[in-house]
């Protein structure tokens, strides 16, 4: 059970504090937690996820700037407490609107009141996002302007929402919607690595189904795919039942309302990348030039933009100039070279070249940057996972439905 | 120009977000203390309730303590209004332990809520009366628990459920029974809901009460798909744990298939084996998993030695067989592996592992490979799951490596682990390759080996060479590329000295080192080669490796003998600008060739030997300390990480459990029970006998047993590594015996040299029986009990040695070396904020008599106006608040500061005027609430006041204690482990002092006496201690300051615990030194925050 949760800023100021259990945890176990992230070299998110200080069992989560940090002095399952805090994390930007310290700050009432209805007595109680937003009202621009204008402000609900009761606590009892219709959306993300000799080594595809419901009544869904034997991986919302699936392959569910995760899965063993990314690094007598080439490969028929590549100079690298023959090159403090491309535009192909110069002693590069790669392709799922059908039943009209797909990269990158 | 616009993009988006902020909490939580909040809590209106306790809040979160409105707080529990009574609720939670009696006040109120219609009420008066901890209302809260375990609301049975943990906390005798039956009634609930909270209410009430899960567990099992994920990842576990105690093992499954192979070899006697037998001898064809399993059965579960000891004697009689042992086709095993499997599909990963657990324990072997998907599918999730999963998959991938082989792909490192990650990809990665594997997990390899992260390629390198051991076919492969990679880093750096550089180079040469072991005679080209290319190796690390392993094989093959007298001859001639540990090395070989040479040869030998021996003896008048300890130490590092890793794979806990990341058992750590530890009543008292019967007639063939997994589970590189140490400690003792007599010679001839030997409690403890400790105790004895004082004692130029604490502290006079001990002014108050009073402080080095809580503070008045300014005085910020409160607050420290009666200010009188330009010092002592917290103070003058901060220095919570070195080291060993901590950081402020000082070896002694005034004078003024000595040390290389060390001691104020600082020094005076700044003290908090101010300081 965790004890008490902190959340402190990347800075490590401690901006929030909640006692769980009566087994208060002091504060200077952060000031510990920060010296500790100070001697591995400061970066938050590159420390352990699980730390045993000389007092306290910590876990720590770094989303968006902040810490989330728990403490317990008990056994318990680590995954439980990280999983948790990373539900904290996801219910806080659904109901703040985003995640960073000053909005913390600004609505801390609301998260100390969402953090008593998540946990008590270090015991995760409510999380169900759509129970939580019943019991507390999220802060919203009508009722920021209301409490501007009456000096009231109340989102604490009075009433003990239903779903508590129902053998489905996602969904609300008696949703009632004008809107009749339900979206769903392929969002796929392409992991990628091409080894030093350009090889693509391992090419996979890890993809969330999301479905955006606003249907009244206890609507039931099932969503079939035509070629569901290609997923390699699937995780399923609690909402999905397992039998269907198990026999037939079939999604069939009671959906929450609003906007979900109906499942995740995984693809893998792609055989082809839609972009190359040719990195060249040459090097003698204290000199290197670097050139990157990068083009369209397997054309997936749709415009292929937010092109980006991004790696980071070696250390021994002392100074470089870059010349791009399309987009802008951006060098950040700590080496980072950041190429946004966009789209790759007709007739040429970008080209990134540059000198690099090394430290004094150095003859020659003995290591050699990771390039990243950042692309997006709108309407198309590059797994080739396909929708069959999508049949709702127990709606008094029949809905709307509608599909997307979009393939992002996720894990891409390329060895020089 | 980019700044201007960066300037504007920053107050633009701070104008957004000030928009964004409108209708927001933000005001309160900046200035939560800007309205006096006292009257805000009587207000008639709800709404100034709210915004008073929504700044309570606020101070809460920034760690103020704002219990003294508790009495305020606790009268509104009884507001109709939910949203301030569920902040009165969040408030009373956080203090009512602290306020016992007032928090009584509060009990009515919930009472009445207990019984109101609305069922959040109910939930919440319930959630909160058992979260205040009263001792004096625990049979209220049980009755009240009681009522609402019944409730027609689920929800506010849930919270029944979580208000029994929290009473059981609170109080809870030998009787048990109450929470028992409770427990009982709310996992026989209908609603999932309940039944998950009831399941965690049972696992910290009466975790062994397994008989209450007997009578439901069907019913459990078909409704664990339906209970909330957090419920499913505790009633998973508490299921398994009655199978496991009900039924026993299951017979088909992993952990007793391949556990009773080990242990009986002869398997005759299982009938439903033979089946599976087949299987099995093909997972035990790859090394080392049974030695694994065995292990990790044993890890897992309680009193395994007497389940094994049935198993074991089990071959004559089948039906005691049957009763530690189910089979897979019992149907409760079958009902809840079948529950637990659609549960891999969950979202939540810690219910995808609890799920793999059960299956990995329980499953028969053919179906636990169906886990493996679900595994490795969450390291897609976030970083933090990811290293928790990889914990877990390191252990099942040890036990049984062709489970993973084929997924080989999906731990590939990838540019967005973390080194922790990496580390355990490539630790997984060396241990599931397989022969069809391997080119390409090389191929991956050599990728690695060009990262920027030298430390994972360091760790690339000790992979590379653990495959190679693993899978001979390759050995030669990887030993060609192992040596690539020496050559090439070898190469490299000679001309760079970037961080950890050497240890690629080191981790190469010991990976080789590895495989030659394996079969020394096939690779004894490898070893000219190495030999043959020795003048290329630079790192001395890496030369005494490839030193040793010459003398080490030095009679392999034909070709070494060979070339042995010539290798040792090139030695010969660059003995002496070798350094220490190579040197060691090069005796250490010579000495082996030596015992190994026969006829002629031995002559030439024996000559070459004395040699080094002359020039040893010559070599240890300079520098005796770092000869003998480097050595030992430097080796051991290189390969610190791979012993780590040994001793720790051989702990293992239950999968997905906190102490397997942690490998120590947390404290609430249960393996699982023994098994069929839970007798039904059906079963006859008899059969406890019989089980008891068995555990005796069988005792001896564990031990057995057991001895074999302990002795055989190390990983070969580590032990290779101490091995080497071992290896030369003994082959090398008649060379050491030699130095011995020259070091009593150098001993009483050479007086003023120091030896530094900080590490030396450090190297008694850790490295048992090897060189460094050997060495080390040896050198206790010897050493001159010296210091910087009885060295400056003798330099007329230094040795005025100041008496303000005591002479024989041996405290550097700083005036009369130039170098004044400044302490810092900080200002007060700003003269441009009032009318033109400059109020600075500084902390005095003197100690308060009043009270061991004060600090003395040295006050400085200046008048900057043109007008006498009057009736000065300075006064606690505090004294604002009413006299009650501030009692109160005096009140709830007292038990922390034991000085209640103390008020933070003793003031001074005032002043009555001071003329312009006039400059007045006042003494005031000063207790802090806090050694980093500030202190409010309030300056008035001309009748105006002006509050202000007082900020602390921790530095001066000290006292100076003087001791001699001997005492500080034995205070520095009675403070070991968690009461000590270090730092390292870079010190630049000596360059430009001692850069004049031309590079003179006469003068050397005086830049490091130079440099130990710098870096005592810098410690002296920010800190109230005491110098206990400075050690410096005696180098070859004029231009190195490594190895001085200055010892500092002070003790605590408030209680007089001694607190002790040393910095060692590391580096070049030419170049900004690396200080290691190491604290030992009994206050970990206070010690921490020292620390982390010294290295400050210091930077």
């Amino acid at each position: 059970m965790l004890q008490c949760i902190f959340f402190l800023s990347d800075a490590g100021e401690v901006m929030l504090e909640k006692q769980m259990t009566g087994h208060h945890v002091d504060r200077s176990i952060c000031s510990w937690f920060w010296d500790y992230v100070l001697s591995q070299g400061g970066d938050p998110s590159m420390i352990l996820p699980v730390i045993a200080s000389p007092t306290h069992y910590l876990f720590q989560v770094f989303r968006d700037g902040i810490v989330f940090l728990a403490c317990t002095q008990v056994e318990m399952p680590p995954l439980m407490g990280i999983e948790f805090l990373c539900r904290v994390a996801d219910v806080l930007t659904d109901y703040l609107g985003g995640l960073n310290e000053d909005v913390i700050k600004d609505n801390f009432v609301i998260v100390y009141e969402l953090l008593d209805e998540m946990m008590d007595n270090g015991v995760p109680l409510t999380t169900e996002p759509n129970i939580l937003r019943e019991m507390l009202a999220p802060p919203n621009i009508v009722s920021k302007m209301l409490s501007v204008v009456t000096g009231k402000n109340s989102n604490v609900s009075t009433k003990l929402p239903d779903a508590t009761a129902s053998s489905i606590p996602w969904r609300k009892i008696n949703t009632k919607h004008s809107s009749n219709e339900v979206y769903v959306n392929l969002v796929e993300e392409m992991d990628a690595i091409f080894n030093r000799d350009g090889i693509l080594v391992k090419c996979e595809i890890y993809g969330e189904v999301q479905v955006n419901s606003h249907l009244p009544g206890l609507p039931d869904l099932t969503l079939s795919f035509s070629n569901p034997s290609i997923l390699n991986d699937v995780r399923f919302h609690p909402c999905v039942r397992f039998r269907p699936w198990e026999a037939d392959q079939i999604l069939s569910f009671v959906p929450p309302d609003g906007e979900f995760r109906l499942m995740s899965y995984r693809v893998k063993k792609l055989k082809s990348t839609p972009i190359y990314v040719k990195p060249q690094l040459t090097s003698n007598a204290g000199h290197s030039r670097i050139s990157v080439l990068v083009g369209i490969h397997n054309d997936p028929g749709k415009t292929i933009d937010s092109i980006t590549v991004q790696f980071q100079l070696p250390l021994c690298v002392s100074s470089a100039n870059f010349t791009p023959n399309h987009g802008t090159v951006n060098i950040l403090a700590d080496k980072t070279c950041r190429w946004s491309i966009g789209q790759v535009p007709k007739g040429k192909s970008p080209c990134l070249s540059g000198n690099l110069v090394l430290e004094a002693d150095l003859e020659k590069l003995h290591v050699f940057p990771v390039f990243r790669v950042g692309f997006r392709i709108m309407g198309v799922a590059s797994s080739g996972l396909q929708i069959h059908r999508l049949d709702v039943k127990n709606t008094p009209s029949e809905p709307y439905k509608g599909f997307r797909a979009l393939t992002q990269s996720g894990e891409y990158e390329v060895r020089s | 120009m980019f700044h201007q616009f960066s300037a504007t993009a920053e107050s633009l988006s701070k104008a957004s977000s000030l928009v964004l902020r409108i209708g927001t909490d933000a005001h309160l939580y900046d200035d939560p203390d800007d309205v006096s909040i006292g009257p805000l809590l009587e207000s008639r209106f709800d709404s100034e309730k709210v915004d008073a306790l929504k700044r309570l809040l606020a101070l809460l979160a920034q760690g103020s303590d704002v219990s003294q409105f508790f009495p305020q707080v606790v009268k509104n529990v009884a507001s109709q209004s939910l949203e301030l009574k569920k902040l009165v609720y969040l408030y009373l939670l956080h203090y009512a332990e602290k306020r016992q009696n007032e928090a009584l006040l509060s009990i009515n109120c919930f009472q009445k809520d207990l019984s109101d219609t609305n069922p959040l009420v109910r939930a919440w008066a319930l959630r909160t009366m058992a979260g205040i901890r009263l001792h004096a209302v625990a049979p209220l809260v049980l009755r009240a628990i009681t009522k609402c375990a019944r409730d027609p609301s689920a929800y506010v049975r849930k919270c029944a459920a979580y208000a029994l943990p929290k009473l059981y906390d609170l109080h809870h005798d030998e009787d048990n029974s109450s929470f028992e039956e409770l427990v009982d009634i709310l996992l026989n609930d209908h609603s999932p809901g309940v039944v998950g909270a009831a399941a965690a209410a049972f696992k910290s009430v009466c975790p062994s009460s397994l008989f209450l899960i007997a009578k439901s567990f069907r019913r459990l099992c078909e409704i664990l798909p339906d209970v909330e994920e957090w419920g499913q990842i505790v009633l998973i576990e508490i299921l398994l744990r009655y199978i496991i105690a009900r039924h026993g093992i299951v017979k088909e499954s992993i952990m007793f298939s391949l556990s009773t192979m080990s242990t009986t070899p002869v398997a005759d006697g299982f009938p439903t084996f033979s089946g599976t037998s087949g299987n099995c001898q093909t997972l035990v064809g790859t090394t080392c998993d049974v030695n694994m399993i065995t292990l990790m059965c044993k890890s897992y579960i309680d009193g395994q030695i007497e389940c094994f000891a049935q198993t074991g004697c089990s071959n004559s009689n089948d039906d005691k067989l049957d009763l530690s042992l189910t089979s897979s086709t019992n149907d409760d095993v079958v009902m809840l592996l079948r529950c637990t499997s659609p549960l891999l599909w969950s979202h939540n990963s810690a219910v995808v592992l609890a799920a793999a657990g059960v299956h990995w324990i329980m499953a028969p072997r053919e179906n636990i490979e169906r886990i493996i998907k679900p595994l490795l599918f969450i390291l897609r999730s976030c970083q933090a799951s990811k290293y928790v999963i990889l914990c877990n998959l390191l252990v099942f991938a040890k036990a049984v490596p062709p489970f993973f082989s084929q997924y080989y792909e999906d731990f590939f490192v990838c540019s967005y682990d973390t080194y922790q990650i990496r580390a355990l990809k490539l630790e997984i990665l060396s241990i599931i390759a397989t022969e069809s594997s391997i080119p390409i997990i090389l191929q991956e390899f050599q990728d690695y080996v060009k990262d920027p992260d030298r430390r994972f390629v360091a760790d690339t390198v000790a992979a590379i060479g653990l495959c190679a051991q693993r899978l001979p076919m390759v050995a030669s492969a990887c030993l060609e590329g192992l040596l690539a990679i020496t050559f090439y880093e070898s190469s490299l750096s000679s001309s760079s000295q970037i961080d950890g550089e050497a240890g690629v180079l080191v981790q190469a040469i010991m990976s080789i080192k590895a495989i030659i072991k394996q079969n020394p005679d096939s690779y004894d080209r490898v070893i000219v080669q190495l030999a043959c290319n020795l003048d290329r190796i630079k790192i001395p690390a890496a030369r005494a490796l490839v030193i040793w392993i010459i003398g080490e094989y030095s009679v392999i093959g034909q070709i070494i003998p060979k070339v042995v007298p010539s290798i040792l001859n090139y030695l010969a001639w660059s003995f002496t600008s070798e350094e220490p540990d190579t040197k060691l090395q090069i005796l250490n070989t010579a000495a082996k060739v030596l015992l190994c040479a026969q006829g002629a040869d031995s002559l030439a030998f024996r000559k070459i030997l004395s040699y080094f021996i002359e020039l040893a003896k010559y070599d240890i008048n300079y520098d005796n300390g770092r000869m003998h300890h480097e050595p030992g130490g430097k080796i051991l590092n290189g390969k610190m990480h791979s012993s780590i890793s040994s001793t720790k794979s051989s702990r293992i806990y239950l999968p997905g459990s906190l102490s397997q990341i942690v490998l120590h058992a947390a404290s609430g750590y249960e393996p699982l029970p023994k098994p069929c530890s839970l007798l039904n009543t059906d079963l006859t008292a008899g059969v406890v006998n019989e089980t008891n019967d068995s555990d005796i007639s069988s005792g001896s063939s564990i031990e057995e047993s057991g001895s074999v997994y302990d002795s055989d589970h190390s990983s070969i590189s580590s032990d290779d590594g101490n091995e080497s140490v071992n290896d030369s400690n003994d082959t090398e003792s008649t060379a050491l015996a030699v130095r011995n007599d020259v070091q009593d010679v150098r001993e009483k001839t050479l007086v003023d040299v120091s030896n530094v030997n900080v590490c030396v409690d450090d190297s008694n403890e850790n490295t048992k029986g090897n060189l460094s400790a050997f060495i080390s105790t040896d050198l206790a004895e010897l050493m001159p009990k010296l210091a910087l004082e009885s060295w400056l004692d003798e330099e007329p130029g230094v040795s005025s040695i100041q008496t303000t604490q005591q002479a024989s502290s041996g405290r550097i006079s700083i005036n009369n070396l130039n170098c004044t001990v400044t302490p810092k002014l900080h200002s007060l108050l700003d003269p441009t904020t009032n009318n033109g009073l400059r109020v600075e402080y500084a902390f005095s080095y003197e100690i308060s008599t009043i009270s061991s809580m004060l600090v003395l503070v040295e006050i400085f008045f200046e008048n900057c106006s043109s007008e006498p300014i009057k009736n000065i005085a300075l006064k606690d910020g505090e004294s604002s608040l009413s006299v009650e409160s501030s009692d109160q607050v005096l009140g709830e420290s007292e038990s922390l500061l034991r000085t209640a009666n103390v008020p933070p200010v003793l003031s001074t009188e005032e002043i009555a005027s001071l003329d312009p330009g006039q400059r007045v010092k006042k003494l005031i002592e000063i207790r802090f609430p806090h050694h980093l917290l500030p202190l409010k103070l309030a300056v008035t003058c001309n009748g105006k006041k002006f509050s202000t901060k007082l900020w602390p220095d921790i530095g001066y919570f000290l006292k100076p204690l003087s001791m001699n070195t001997s005492a500080f080291i034995d205070h520095e060993r009675q403070l070991p482990g968690m009461f000590e901590y270090s730092k390292r950081c870079t010190f630049k402020d000596h360059i430009e002092k001692i850069a004049p000082v031309k590079d003179d070896s006469s003068i050397h002694s005086d830049k490091i006496i130079l440099l130990s005034q710098i870096l005592a004078s810098k410690v002296l003024s920010n800190c109230n201690v005491s110098l206990v000595c400075a050690d410096i040390p005696v180098s070859f290389n004029i231009d190195d300051a490594s190895g001085l060390c200055l010892r500092f001691s002070g003790e605590l104020l408030s209680n007089s615990k001694p607190c002790l600082i040393s910095i060692l020094v590391e580096g070049k005076f030419s170049e900004p030194l690396v200080l290691t700044v190491k604290i030992n003290c009994e206050e970990t908090v206070f010690g921490l925050n020292l620390l982390n101010r010294v290295a400050a300081f210091l930077q």
